[in-house]
């Protein structure tokens, strides 16, 4: 609240004129007054499950204003993601939606996509909205790249698979695609674990090969195998 | 004369306070400073002092990838990883130092792809292009 009293000492203090007083208030008010478009919600986080190709989130907003809002544009901070509105220009009480779709690929873990809205609205001309997804990795290789360097003992190296908590694997089948390199799988000790041993022939001569990883899951995942130069980092 | 001074001030007060309000409630949209550099980061100029035991790893969008790219880079990005990897892997070599690089510097890709390369190939030497492609555009102009 503002006390007009007060308010009248100061100005009387200042020696400042009404008119000067409107002006300033004018302009203030100009400058922190909120925009018209409203949005239900700023963020939205989404749980894919594993195997989906994309995620698509829709943020709804309505015109709260009293001046039609015209939306000048949808960007996105990644190729991977694309914003579409059905119209660019919202009435006074007039509602929508941003559309944005994700495109997984190969990502995994926690993704933030932002979405910007440029909009004329002099207040607040641009909105930023955030489509977070979570994605599940149906099964985890680690590591999955193995390596020898050439001369180094033929020893066998492990990768450990191991399942997400919902996906059940009872099963894993491996090839490489190298005749130079045998892989054995073996049960780990944790529900949903397993053990592959890869090994090379002789690691005297440079070689590379992938495994093709097959559980009885309906989906395939590799690994790299290498015997490498003998040179260290400098 | 004092009198238009001290209503020039006072006008002024007042214009600043809703100007302040503002910068403080939009302070995370401002870049106030350029963005320090990260452990993990090394410049163009480092980068290219290490010369041919450097892998450039772009981890642009490969439309992006086609039309330039630092001479000798292989494409690997989150869009196409499963594929992409293997064929990474299949260049790189102990001794290098693998050098990822996106666009800006205010792009996340480098950053993500070299993380998964520690985690999931568990490489080492992995460093990040600080400014990314458009620094290294900048400094070889």
């Amino acid at each position: 609240m503002i006390d007009s009293k007060r308010g009248s000492a100061f100005a009387e203090r200042m020696n400042l004129k009404p008119t000067a007083l409107l002006c300033a208030a004018f302009f203030g008010a100009l400058v922190s007054s909120h925009a018209q478009l409203s949005w239900e919600k700023t963020e939205i986080e989404l749980h894919p499950k594993a195997g989906d190709q994309e995620v698509i989130a829709n943020f709804q907003y309505e015109n709260k204003g009293t001046k039609p809002v015209h939306i000048n544009a949808v960007r996105t901070s990644c190729g991977c993601t694309v914003a579409s509105l059905k119209k660019n220009d919202v009435l006074p009480g007039e509602k929508g939606e941003v559309t944005a779709t994700f495109k997984i690929g190969g990502r995994t873990g926690i993704q933030q996509k932002v979405v910007t809205v440029d909009t004329d609205d002099a207040a607040q001309p641009q909105t930023n909205l955030l489509l977070k997804a979570v994605i599940q990795q149906p099964v985890e290789l680690q590591p999955a790249f193995v390596y020898w360097q050439q001369g180094e003992a033929a020893k066998p190296k492990t990768i450990t698979l191991k399942a997400a908590k919902d996906v059940a694997i009872t099963k894993v089948d491996v090839t490489s695609s190298s005749p130079d390199f045998t892989a054995e799988v073996k049960k780990g000790s944790a529900p949903g674990e397993f053990k592959i041993n890869v090994q090379p022939k002789d690691t005297s001569k440079q070689v590379n090969g992938t495994l093709t990883i097959k559980p009885d899951y309906p989906q395939a995942f590799y690994a790299t195998v290498r015997v490498t130069g003998a040179e260290t980092p400098r | 004369m004092r009198g238009v001074l001290r209503q020039t001030f006072a006008l002024l007060g007042l214009a600043f306070l809703p100007a302040i309000g503002q910068a403080v409630y939009e302070r995370e949209r401002v870049a106030w400073s350029e963005q320090a550099m990260t452990e993990d980061e090394v410049t163009v100029e480092q980068a290219r002092a290490w010369g041919d035991s450097v892998l450039w790893v772009d981890a642009r969008p490969e439309e992006q990838f086609q039309q330039q790219h630092i001479p000798g880079a292989i494409l690997l990005n989150e869009d196409r990883w499963q594929e992409l990897l293997p064929e990474m892997l299949n260049t790189w070599s102990p001794e290098k130092r693998t050098v990822v690089y996106c666009s800006t510097q205010s792009c996340s890709l480098s950053h993500a792809v070299a993380r998964r390369l520690r985690d999931e190939a568990q490489l080492k030497n992995i460093y990040v292009l600080h400014g990314g492609w458009q620094k290294w555009l900048e400094t070889n102009k």
